[in-house]
């Protein structure tokens, strides 16, 4: 079909091979926007027009190969290049520099319901957007009964799409997309969209088709599913190939850049809030009569002397708070506080020196305080941290909240924001099999 | 050229469905359905009769009954202008499908075209109605030679198609291009000869000269001898309309050929 994409189906090649590639599009720059063929033809700048000039650089230098019948996961934040090179991938656009190389047929679950028209009914627009994913005609009469039956639509077939949910629209065309009886499956986030039933028989099929030693690249913000899912990540961030490897590595590395993004962000902004300043939440995010001041507040994960500052860690890892606290005139009455509480406010834990037993005797000048956990038990997720300093009946010299940001990683996924050392053990009647099917 | 029209018939049955698709979704919900497509035309043809023979009457030698001599040229212009019209705009309009799916971007200006073939092709019972009874009213129209319209209408698809193909790829990056169309198929609508005949312009060498560069007047030239007159058209009339077919499918497919790599994102 083009020059930087060619498609085969040699055996022992692996699935897709991406080299060298890179991907600038075209800037929009705000003349372009309003630009006429009267004007162009009048400037006589019609051939400069058509010319490719500034570009952005969408994705530079990527190379990896993915084998027949792995699950390969794609991480990174927005903007990353994820999509871009997704699409790459798929055929829809194509490469500035190097090749993408894929073997098999390509089912792309990136934009579903191609070719959809609002004023058809279902029934007909699976034909047509099948045959716009290259199905023939009988091969859509073949699977037309399985495509209804996955997208659980069948009493609204006959209705017009234009008076489907949005839901109701991605799962049909999901539905489709995934009947194509693809070599290759390139997801995209779809599996956000649907209901959890709809995204939970997603994942199955997806589980299926892996079974079939069919390829499975996958894009996800949902970490946890791509280490769940996946054999292999790849991290890119600003279009550049950060890691290739072991998906919780790939994973752990990208979390543990947003953490340290957050917290120089957390660091930036507890250094320029004064009093008044609001949180997302609209409540202030500091308070206080100033006597004593919270100047920094710091995460260190580790023990002892290999404890460095991080916002990311392993559930159950050792951790210490460290506070910095000046006096700005001696106190003889204090208390130091900590709390931590999930970003929607579900409190998980808090506790303070006067709670601990600790009672106040001087206060003067600058000081340090570190709360140690040897293991932070919490379940995976984001955590935001308050830290205080107030009076023994709460009048606060100052409260800070949401001073800190961290992040808690696991193997294992669950439920909460406990995460107590735990295991499973069996007996009788209850056998488990290996993601391939074979017995434990 | 050559990869346009060969990726248009590997792909030809997405092409039939596409096509089936416009033309259900425009007739879904309306009432009268398929029978839109012949009451349009049945209208026109009933306000120029009424205009024509009633409202004032136009002395022109050669063209009567008139109504049926302006609906000859006029529902295959219909054909052409829609076509061209709905072809522009077809890649902008579709940006969504394009982007969503790994498609053969070509398609969706000859949807355009084709679509607009079958509503031309749903108008042929009301002309061949309306030559039934001008016949029977005593003029001389129509004619087994009528039966040689289709060739016309076959040999004017590469024309259609080609205006198609380069203007949807132009309208991509220039937002102004179904404007200045606009204003472009006014005015060659009275340079073509459909309201009159060639022959009232013999006083008049030099405008008679740009009619006949118009790349549209041959083919209302053929529509007027086929339909109204019954005559086969003369071997220079074929000549003319083969020439400009192939140069205008050449160019379109040329330019769009080479904007192909732009399309998708630019659209």
């Amino acid at each position: 079909m083009s020059a930087g994409i060619s498609r085969s189906g040699g055996r022992s090649e692996p699935a897709i091979r991406v080299e060298g590639l890179v991907k600038l599009y075209r800037r929009t720059a705000p003349r372009d926007q309003f630009r006429t063929l009267k004007s162009a033809l009048v400037e006589r700048s019609l051939t400069r027009n058509l010319s490719r000039e500034e570009a952005i650089v969408a994705l530079d230098g990527i190379d990896f190969e993915v084998a027949r019948g792995e699950a390969f996961g794609v991480v990174g934040g927005n903007g990353s290049g994820k999509s871009t090179l997704l699409k790459l991938i798929a055929g829809m656009i194509r490469p500035s520099a190097g090749t993408v190389r894929v073997a098999g047929r390509v089912a792309a679950l990136i934009e579903l319901g191609a070719g959809f028209h609002p004023e058809i009914s279902g029934r007909e627009n699976v034909y047509i957007n099948g045959a716009v994913l290259g199905l023939s005609r009988r091969e859509i009469d073949r699977r037309y009964d399985q495509i209804v039956e996955f997208s659980g639509l069948a009493e609204f077939m006959e209705e017009p799409v234009k008076n489907y949910s949005s839901g109701m629209y991605v799962r049909l065309g999901f539905a489709v997309a995934i009947h194509t009886d693809p070599d290759i499956l390139l997801v995209d986030e779809v599996l956000a969209v649907g209901d959890e039933q709809f995204s939970h028989r997603c994942l199955r099929r997806i589980e299926e088709l892996l079974v079939q030693g069919k390829t499975v690249l996958f894009v996800s913000h949902s970490l946890d599913l791509v280490a769940g899912l996946c054999n292999r990540a790849l991290w890119l961030e600003g279009g550049k190939q950060r890691l290739v490897g072991n998906p919780r590595r790939a994973i752990d590395a990208y979390r543990q850049e947003v953490a340290e993004r957050e917290g120089e962000e957390h660091r930036a902004e507890s250094e320029r809030e004064e009093e008044g300043e609001r949180g997302d939440d609209g409540e202030p995010l500091r308070w206080g009569s100033r006597e004593a001041e919270i100047v920094a507040v710091r995460l260190r994960v580790g023990e002892g002397a290999e404890a460095e500052e991080r916002y990311l860690l392993e559930s159950g890892a050792a951790a210490t708070f460290e506070i910095d606290v000046v006096a700005n005139r001696p106190l003889d009455d204090f208390v130091f506080g900590i709390a931590i509480a999930t970003p929607r406010g579900v409190s998980c834990w808090g506790t303070n020196t006067d709670l601990a037993g600790w009672l106040p005797g001087r206060l003067e000048g600058a000081g340090k305080v570190r709360i140690h956990c040897p293991a932070l038990r919490l379940a995976p997720g984001e955590y935001l941290v308050d830290v205080a300093v107030h009076a023994k009946d709460g009048a606060p010299y100052d409260y800070r909240r949401k001073v800190l940001g961290f992040t808690v990683t696991s193997r294992e996924r669950g439920e909460g924001v406990y995460f107590p050392e735990h295991r499973f053990a069996f007996e009788g009647g209850i056998a488990w099999r290996e993601p391939d099917g074979n017995p434990v | 050229m050559l990869q346009v029209a060969a990726q248009i018939f590997r792909f030809r049955a997405l092409l039939w469905t596409l096509t089936t698709r416009e033309l259900k979704a425009r007739y879904r919900g309306s009432a009268l359905g398929y029978l839109w497509s012949l009451a349009n035309p049945l209208l026109l043809l009933g306000v120029y009769t009424f205009v024509f023979s009633v409202v004032f009457r136009p002395r022109v030698a050669g063209a009567d009954p008139y109504a049926l001599f302006v609906v000859s040229g006029l529902f295959p212009w219909v054909w052409l202008s829609t076509s061209l019209l709905e072809g522009t705009v077809s890649l902008t309009a579709n940006s969504g499908l394009l982007r969503k799916a790994v498609f053969p971007v070509e398609l969706l200006p000859a949807v355009a075209v084709l679509s607009n073939l079958f509503h031309l092709l749903f108008a042929t019972p009301v002309l061949a109605g309306a030559i039934l009874v001008g016949r029977y009213y005593g003029h001389p129209v129509g004619g087994w030679a009528t039966l040689l319209t289709p060739v016309v209408i076959l040999l004017e698809v590469p024309l259609v198609a080609g205006l198609a193909l380069g203007l949807s790829a132009l309208n991509v990056h220039f937002k102004d291009v179904r404007d200045l169309l606009t204003n472009l198929l006014a005015l060659a609508f009275f340079l073509t000869p459909i309201l009159y005949r060639i022959e009232a312009l013999d006083g008049l060498p030099r405008v008679q000269m740009a009619i006949r560069a118009n790349p549209f007047a041959p083919f209302a030239l053929a529509y007027q001898r086929t339909i109204f007159e019954g005559r086969v058209p003369e071997p220079s009339l074929w000549l003319h309309m083969v020439l400009v077919s192939g140069v205008a499918w050449i160019a379109g497919a040329w330019l769009f050929d080479r904007l192909r790599e732009t399309l998708v994102e630019a659209a």
